[in-house]
C-alpha cells in the first residue's frame, strides 16, 4: 500500500466509550462472562477501526479496546507474571503482579488481535506493544538482580513475538515507553532493552514516549532533552513524540542533535477536549517541517485517544487529517 | 411505619419518638390514615444543630403514587429541636392534613417559587445576595460574618494547620527538586479568600521556611489569590500586604476555576480551599425501596410570617413575592432606604422555608447528574450503602472539585478543608444540612461522591480530621496522583 506524504496515523488507543467502561467493570465482578466480554470488544474494536477510516486515518490501530490499560494487558500474557489480586475497582486500575521466577518463552497471543484488524481494513495497519522499561515500572520485581535485568528478560520474551507478528503481515509496529519521561536516569538500560526488543524485527519500528496519559492527565512534566544524545542508539526508524499540549520548543532537539529518525508529531493534544481547528494542526506541521524533512515527518496526535468522549475524538482525528491535507496541499500534493 | 432516630441523644429524642409512635397510631385509629399509608409510611427524627433552617418543626415529603401500594410516599421529618412540648400531635395532624389533601392547601403558606431543584432554588440566590453584599449584613448585623461560624473564627486561619500545609508543600518542592521535576514557576492557588487571613499566613509561613532551609523557592513562586466577589479580593489584599510582588488576585467562578485559569492547565501545585464547597449549591438525593428520587424544594414564607414582614415594611402581602424577586435581583437599594431594604432581607432569609416533593431520579434529564458521575457509578456506590438512605449530591461541590482537577501539576494537589460525609452510614447518624449560617447557607458535602469521581479523573481521595481544634467538625481532603 502506497501512503501519501505525511502520513496521518494514531498513537494507538481510541476513545473508550462509556458503555464499554461499564461492561468492563460488569466483567471484573462476575456479572458478564468472558465470552460475552470478547464479543463486546469484537464489536467495540470494529466500529473504532471504522471510525479511523471515516475519519481519514491512513495507519490504523484496533483502538486497543481490548486492553484494560497499557500495562495489564501485557501482564497477562506475560508467562511467569503472577497476579496476585486480580479483582479491581475499575478496569481501569492496575493489578498488582510481580515476578518472581524466569520468565518462561511462550507466545503472548498479540497475532491474534493483529489478524482480527487486518480483516477488518483495507488500509494500512499498525500494532503497539507496551516496552520493556514500562513494564518494569508496573510489575513488581522480586526476582532479578536489578530492573535491567528484568527488562532485557521481558525483551527476550517478547521478542518472538514481534517476529510472528512480522510474519501475520505487521509493517509497522509502535514500541510505547512512556515511563522513559518518569525515570530518565534509566534510559540507558531502557534502550538497551528496546533494541534487544526489536532486534532483528522486519518491520517498521516506532517508539512513543509521551509525559504519561494516565486518566487524560500528564504523569511527569520536563523537557525531552534527557533523551539526547542516548536515544539516537535506538534501533528504531521513528520517534513519536508529545508537542501539541507542551508546544513545540523541543522540536530543535531534532535539528540541534542531528536526529537520523522519521519523527511522528504530536499536533492533537488528547488531554484537552477542546477540538484543533485543522488551520492549527497544519501550523503545527508547519513547525514540525522546519527541522525534520517532509519524507520523514508523521502526523499523528500526542498519544491515545483513550480518555476522550467518542465524539470528540473523532472529531480531532477528523481535524488532524484535514490539517494535514492542507498542508500536503501546500506542498503540492 | 419505619421510625427512623437520625439523632443518637437520649433526651430529648425518646420523648418525642413517644409522641411520634402514639400520634401515628391514632391517627391510624382515628381513620386519618389507612392501613397500608401507615404501613409504608417512614418518619424521621432529626436535630438539627443549624438554629437557624430551612424546616417546620414537621415536615412531610411527598413522592409520586408507588406503582405496587398506589398510594403516594410519604415521608415525615420531625425536627426534635423545634418540637414544642405538647403541639407535636397537632403539628403532625395539621401537616398530614396538608400532605394528603388535593389541591394542596396555599392558604398557609406564601410561595416565593415553584418546585424546582434545590440547586435552582430562590434559596441560593439569597446565598448569593449575602456574598455580594456582606458589608451590608454586617453592618446590619454589628458583627462579621467569621463571628457566625462555630467556634467564632474560621478554622482556615489556625497558625498549626497553615504551618503543617505549608510543611507538606515545601516537603513536596524539595523532593521534586531532588528529581529535576520542579517547574520553573510554581504556581499555588487559594479559592475562596475570605478575609486573606490565611493566604497572609501561608506566605508568611512560607517565607520563613524557604529563608531558614536556604531553599529560595519565594521568587519562583506564583499564589494566586481566586474569588467571585472582586470586593472580597478587595479586602483580602491588605492581609497579604507584605507579599503582593508574589500574589495575583483572580475573579474566577468557583464551580469553574479551569475556565478562568485555563493557562495555567497542569501547572499549579497546590490548591486550598476552605469551607467553599459547602456553600455551593447542591441537591439532595433519596433512596427508598431500592428507587432513587431527587428532592425538589419550594421556597416559601409561612402565612403568619408573611403577613408579619407585611405589616412591618407596610407592603400587602401580595407584593411581598415581587418585592423579594426585586430585592434578589437589585440589593437592598431597591427599597428608597437601604438600611430598610437590608432589614427586609433579614426578615425574609429568616422566615424562609423549604417545603419538599420526591420525583423519581427517570424522570429527570440525562443531565441531572454533574458531571463525572453516572448513574450507574452512583449504583455502584449505593450497593454497599443503607438500603433506604437520604444524602447529598453535592453536584456544586463535584463540579468545582472536577473543574479544578486539571489545573493541577503531576504529584500537585489539591487539599479543602469543609465539613464532609465520608461514609453514607453517616447520613443515618445526624443531620447534615442544609442551615442557615448568617445569610449563607451551610450544607455537609459527599465526601464519597468526591472520592468516587476523583478516581476517575486520576485521584486518590483521602480525608484527615482537622485535628487542630477540639471538637471541630471539619476534615481536611487531601488528593494525591493515582497510579
Amino acid at each position: 500500500m502506497s501512503l501519501p506524504i505525511l502520513p496521518t496515523t494514531v498513537v494507538g488507543s481510541y476513545s473508550m466509550p462509556g458503555w464499554l467502561e461499564r461492561l468492563k467493570t460488569e466483567y471484573f465482578a462476575r456479572r458478564i462472562s468472558r465470552h460475552d466480554l470478547d464479543e463486546i470488544h469484537d464489536t467495540a474494536v470494529k466500529a473504532a477501526i471504522k471510525d479511523q477510516e471515516l475519519a481519514g486515518v491512513d495507519i490504523l490501530t484496533d483502538g486497543e479496546l481490548r486492553r484494560d490499560n497499557m500495562i495489564d494487558y501485557f501482564v497477562e500474557r506475560l508467562p511467569g507474571v503472577q497476579i496476585d489480586r486480580s479483582s479491581k475497582k475499575f478496569y481501569y486500575d492496575f493489578y498488582d503482579s510481580a515476578v518472581r521466577g524466569t520468565l518462561p518463552m511462550a507466545p503472548l497471543g498479540l497475532v491474534d488481535d493483529f489478524r482480527f484488524l487486518r480483516a477488518c481494513t483495507d488500509r494500512e495497519t499498525k500494532i503497539c506493544i507496551t516496552g520493556p522499561h514500562s513494564l518494569t515500572k508496573r510489575i513488581r520485581n522480586e526476582f532479578y538482580p536489578s530492573e535491567e535485568a528484568f527488562a532485557m528478560d521481558i525483551a527476550r520474551v517478547m521478542n518472538p513475538e514481534l517476529k510472528e507478528l512480522v510474519k501475520a503481515g505487521a509493517r509497522w509496529i509502535q514500541i510505547d515507553e512512556p515511563y522513559y519521561s518518569g525515570f530518565p536516569g534509566d534510559l540507558s538500560w531502557g534502550v538497551k532493552a528496546l533494541n534487544a526488543l526489536v532486534e532483528e524485527v522486519d518491520a517498521k519500528i516506532a517508539v512513543h514516549i509521551c509525559y504519561g496519559n494516565r486518566y487524560g492527565k500528564p504523569s511527569w512534566e520536563g523537557s525531552y532533552r534527557y533523551l539526547f544524545p542516548r536515544i539516537l542508539d535506538a534501533k528504531v526508524q521513528q520517534l513519536t513524540l508529545e508537542f501539541a499540549r507542551r508546544g513545540g520548543e523541543d522540536m530543535d532537539l531534532f535539528r540541534e542533535f542531528a536526529c537520523p529518525f522519521e519523527l511522528g508529531v504530536g499536533v492533537i493534544d488528547v488531554k484537552t477536549q477542546a477540538v484543533e481547528t485543522p488551520e492549527l494542526v497544519a501550523e503545527r506541521i508547519r513547525k514540525a517541517l522546519e527541522v525534520v524533512p517532509v519524507e520523514r515527518l508523521f502526523v499523528l496526535p500526542d498519544c491515545g485517544c483513550f480518555h476522550l468522549p467518542r465524539d470528540i475524538a473523532f472529531a480531532k482525528l477528523s481535524a488532524m487529517v484535514e490539517g494535514t491535507r492542507l498542508v500536503r496541499k501546500e506542498l503540492g500534493h | 411505619m419505619i421510625l427512623q432516630l437520625n439523632h443518637l441523644q437520649r433526651n430529648p429524642v425518646t420523648a418525642v419518638a413517644q409522641d411520634v409512635i402514639e400520634t401515628f397510631y391514632s391517627l391510624l385509629e382515628e381513620g386519618h390514615l389507612e392501613q397500608a399509608q401507615f404501613a409504608h409510611l417512614r418518619v424521621h427524627l432529626d436535630w438539627i444543630q443549624y438554629r437557624q433552617n430551612f424546616r417546620e418543626a414537621v415536615m412531610v415529603t411527598q413522592g409520586r403514587k408507588e406503582r405496587a401500594a398506589g398510594l403516594p410516599l410519604l415521608e415525615v421529618h420531625v425536627d426534635t429541636r423545634q418540637v414544642v412540648p405538647g403541639a407535636l400531635r397537632e403539628e403532625i395532624l395539621r401537616t398530614m392534613a396538608r400532605a394528603t389533601a388535593d389541591p394542596a392547601p396555599q392558604a398557609d403558606r406564601l410561595a416565593l417559587e415553584e418546585f424546582t431543584s434545590f440547586s435552582s432554588s430562590i434559596a441560593w440566590e439569597f446565598n448569593r445576595l449575602y456574598w455580594h453584599r456582606l458589608a451590608d449584613w454586617e453592618q446590619a448585623t454589628g458583627r462579621s460574618y467569621e463571628l457566625a461560624l462555630p467556634g467564632g473564627k474560621s478554622e482556615a486561619n489556625h497558625p498549626a494547620a497553615v504551618a503543617d500545609c505549608v510543611a507538606d508543600f515545601w516537603t513536596l518542592l524539595r523532593d521534586l527538586e531532588s528529581k529535576q521535576q520542579l517547574p520553573a514557576e510554581i504556581f499555588v492557588l487559594e479559592i475562596g479568600v475570605g478575609m486573606g487571613t490565611r493566604a497572609g499566613l501561608w506566605l508568611d509561613r512560607f517565607r520563613a521556611l524557604d529563608q531558614e532551609r536556604g531553599t529560595n523557592y519565594c521568587p519562583r513562586l506564583k499564589f494566586i489569590l481566586g474569588d467571585y466577589s472582586p470586593a472580597t479580593l478587595d479586602r483580602s489584599r491588605s492581609a497579604v500586604q507584605k507579599h503582593l510582588d508574589l500574589c495575583s488576585f483572580v475573579v474566577l467562578d468557583a464551580f469553574n476555576p479551569i475556565k478562568t485559569l485555563s493557562f495555567l492547565r497542569h501547572k499549579v501545585l497546590h490548591v486550598h480551599l476552605t469551607n467553599v464547597y459547602d456553600n455551593l449549591p447542591s441537591e439532595e438525593l433519596v433512596r427508598r425501596d431500592g428507587r432513587l428520587y431527587a428532592v425538589q424544594v419550594r421556597s416559601y414564607l409561612p402565612v403568619a410570617e408573611a403577613h408579619r414582614i407585611a405589616q412591618a415594611f407596610a407592603l400587602p402581602v401580595g407584593e411581598i413575592a415581587r418585592t423579594v424577586s426585586r430585592l434578589l435581583e437589585s440589593g437592598p437599594e431597591y427599597f428608597p432606604e437601604r438600611s430598610r431594604g437590608v432589614a427586609f432581607w433579614q426578615e425574609v432569609w429568616k422566615a424562609l422555608r423549604l417545603e419538599e416533593k420526591l420525583v423519581a431520579l427517570e424522570e429527570l434529564p440525562d443531565d441531572f447528574l454533574p458531571g463525572g458521575l453516572h448513574v450507574s457509578h452512583l449504583e455502584e456506590i449505593l450497593r454497599d450503602a443503607p438500603s433506604d438512605l437520604r444524602f447529598h449530591l453535592s453536584s456544586g461541590a463535584l463540579e468545582s472539585f472536577r473543574n479544578t482537577l486539571p489545573l493541577l501539576y503531576p504529584r500537585g494537589y489539591l487539599q479543602v478543608q469543609d465539613i464532609f460525609v465520608t461514609d453514607l452510614d453517616e447520613y443515618r447518624l445526624g443531620f447534615h444540612g442544609p442551615g442557615k449560617l448568617d445569610g449563607s447557607i451551610v450544607t455537609w458535602v459527599n465526601g464519597v461522591l468526591l472520592r468516587e469521581v476523583g478516581e476517575r479523573a486520576g485521584y486518590d481521595v483521602h480525608f484527615a480530621p482537622f485535628h487542630y481544634r477540639k471538637g471541630s467538625r471539619t476534615s481536611i481532603l487531601y488528593t494525591t496522583q493515582r497510579e
